[in-house]
């Protein structure tokens, strides 16, 4: 490799952007479902998408099999969200977004749906922060299950996907009082890479 | 729309889907020709209003609380029809061919920002009625797969793969809750004379025969099978040895009693049956059958048309 996908300088930055935007979001997200979800500082990395599933297994340690609903976001810099949790903790995971559905019985509403609901509301405020910091309003497409009961190497399946090097955003959320979590995922090709580190020198210029 | 309309303006009129936009207390503030058409409501009569003064029938918890997310995220909230089916109660152009009541629908709610503020949310619907339609009928024809993968071509019963998964299903259940479990394994006696005598195809019509009569003469909660060639299998949940083999009698006299009409001709034709049950030692379902085939072998040596219990 002639150079670093994401030298140290824009790495730092990135770490930075993710810093402010997940404090945005976690504060969105407390006004939204009334709960507070504390997230975790994100982990910036770049990886090989070969060696995506083992470094995710490395920073969740998780060896079960997993729930994860994928995302796509557009902007210049696109890519795709995942919300994973293992696969027992999808009623937790439902959880956070109890209220008000039980309440209203005559408005039933599937688990799917609230799987849907849910992952779209932390993948929605995860992504929109990070990309706002950098000036970015992206454009979702709809929510899609990958599977209920995968292993993470389902996950990332190395032969399906047109790109080598990925930019890998993982954050956790956890509710405070609970031992659950959740992880949230950002990948992004080496294209979007590019329109990153111009986002990012944009940003460090304008200090 | 008057000559000045912008060509945004324009297209929004006429796109294939339909559009609106609400304010944070739900008032319609954009109302499109699509949504007119559907609902038969102009936007004259919608905009300005609660959504809900005209469309009361909108799941209004669920509505707000889309609404509320994107207002405070600033991040778009989607519906897919494969959990909702719809939101608004619209016809469709498939009203005799579909098999579905109202318009299938796929709800984007996007975020409408000025200054890094959300101004208002824009409500994209898409009619996927085709789409579930089609879907509908690919699990329609798995299901139909899925049942032929289970039958045997010639007779219709259970095929061989099919009895036994039933069978090693039925096998773990008993082993974890015990109680009794029959297996009858039975077999047309001479059946090549038969083959040879009349051909094939009367060979081919006995054994068709012989399925549906007995078929007829099972429970429901039993699994009848072709093994292979001339050979059939019953399972008999929750049956002990002795009523399993009543039951082989019966089996025996349904096929027995009456000979065949294949062209004209009458066929007279006799089984064996071999019967064996589940119990204590015997470690899988597998043992089960060579317990029945040693009955069944044992019946034929006897000089069949006769039913054998193994002990």
């Amino acid at each position: 490799m002639s150079e670093p996908v994401l030298n140290e300088d824009r790495r730092d930055a990135l770490q930075e952007v993710a810093n402010l935007a997940m404090g945005q979001a976690a504060t969105r997200l407390a006004r939204l479902l009334d709960t507070f979800i504390e997230l975790s500082v994100p982990r910036v990395q770049v990886v090989e998408v070969s060696d995506a599933a083992a470094a995710l297994r490395k920073m969740t340690g998780i060896q079960e099999t997993v729930s994860a609903v994928r995302q796509g976001f557009r902007s210049d810099i696109k890519g795709e969200a995942l919300v994973i949790c293992r696969s027992g903790s999808i009623d937790q995971l439902c959880a956070l977004v109890n209220d008000p559905y039980p309440r209203s019985a005559y408005e039933a509403v599937s688990q799917q749906e609230v799987i849907f609901d849910v992952a779209n509301v932390l993948i929605g405020a995860c992504v929109s922060c990070i990309l706002e910091q950098l000036g970015r309003t992206p454009v979702f497409s709809a929510p899609g299950l990958l599977g209920e009961s995968m292993s993470l190497e389902d996950v990332f399946q190395p032969g399906l996907l047109g790109w080598e090097v990925a930019l890998l955003v993982e954050v956790n959320f956890a509710l405070e009082d609970q031992s659950f979590r959740a992880h949230l995922v950002m990948l992004m090709a080496e294209e979007s890479i590019v329109h990153m580190n111009d986002a990012l020198d944009a940003l460090l210029s304008s200090l | 729309m008057n000559v000045s309309a912008s060509l945004s303006d324009l297209v929004v009129e006429r796109v294939g889907f339909g559009i609106f936009v609400l304010d944070r207390d739900m008032n319609v503030l954009m109302w499109n020709r699509f949504m007119q058409d559907h609902s038969g409501l102009s936007a004259e009569k919608v905009v300005g209003k609660s959504i809900f003064a005209n469309f009361p029938e909108l799941p209004r918890v669920w509505l707000t609380r889309k609404l509320e997310s994107v207002f405070q995220l600033g991040s778009f909230a989607f519906s897919s029809w494969e959990q909702r089916p719809y939101l608004f109660k619209f016809d469709h152009d498939r009203p005799i061919t579909g098999g579905v009541d109202f318009m299938q629908q796929d709800c984007t709610f996007m975020p409408l920002t000025r200054d890094r503020e959300v101004v208002a949310v824009c409500v994209t619907i898409s009619d996927v009625t085709h789409v579930s339609i089609v879907q509908r009928e690919r699990e329609e024809a798995v299901a139909k797969l899925q049942e032929y993968a289970d039958r045997d071509g010639l007779t219709g019963i259970a095929n061989r793969r099919y009895f036994e998964s039933r069978l090693r299903d039925e096998y773990t259940r008993w082993q974890r809750y015990g109680g009794d479990m029959s297996l009858l394994l039975f077999d047309l006696d001479h059946f090549k004379k038969i083959n040879d005598q009349f051909g094939h195809g009367v060979g081919d019509t006995v054994l068709r025969e012989m399925a549906q009569r007995v078929a007829q003469v099972v429970r429901v909660q039993d699994t009848f099978g072709r093994f292979g060639g001339e050979e059939f299998a019953l399972l008999l949940p929750c049956t002990p040895l002795e009523d399993a083999m009543q039951v082989a009698e019966k089996i025996r006299h349904t096929i027995g009693d009456e000979p065949v009409e294949v062209q004209g001709a009458h066929v007279p034709v006799t089984a064996s049956v071999g019967g064996a049950s589940a119990r204590v030692g015997v470690p899988n379902y597998d043992v089960l059958i060579n317990e029945a085939d040693a009955a069944l072998y044992s019946a034929k040596r006897q000089g069949r048309n006769r039913s054998v219990a193994f002990i």
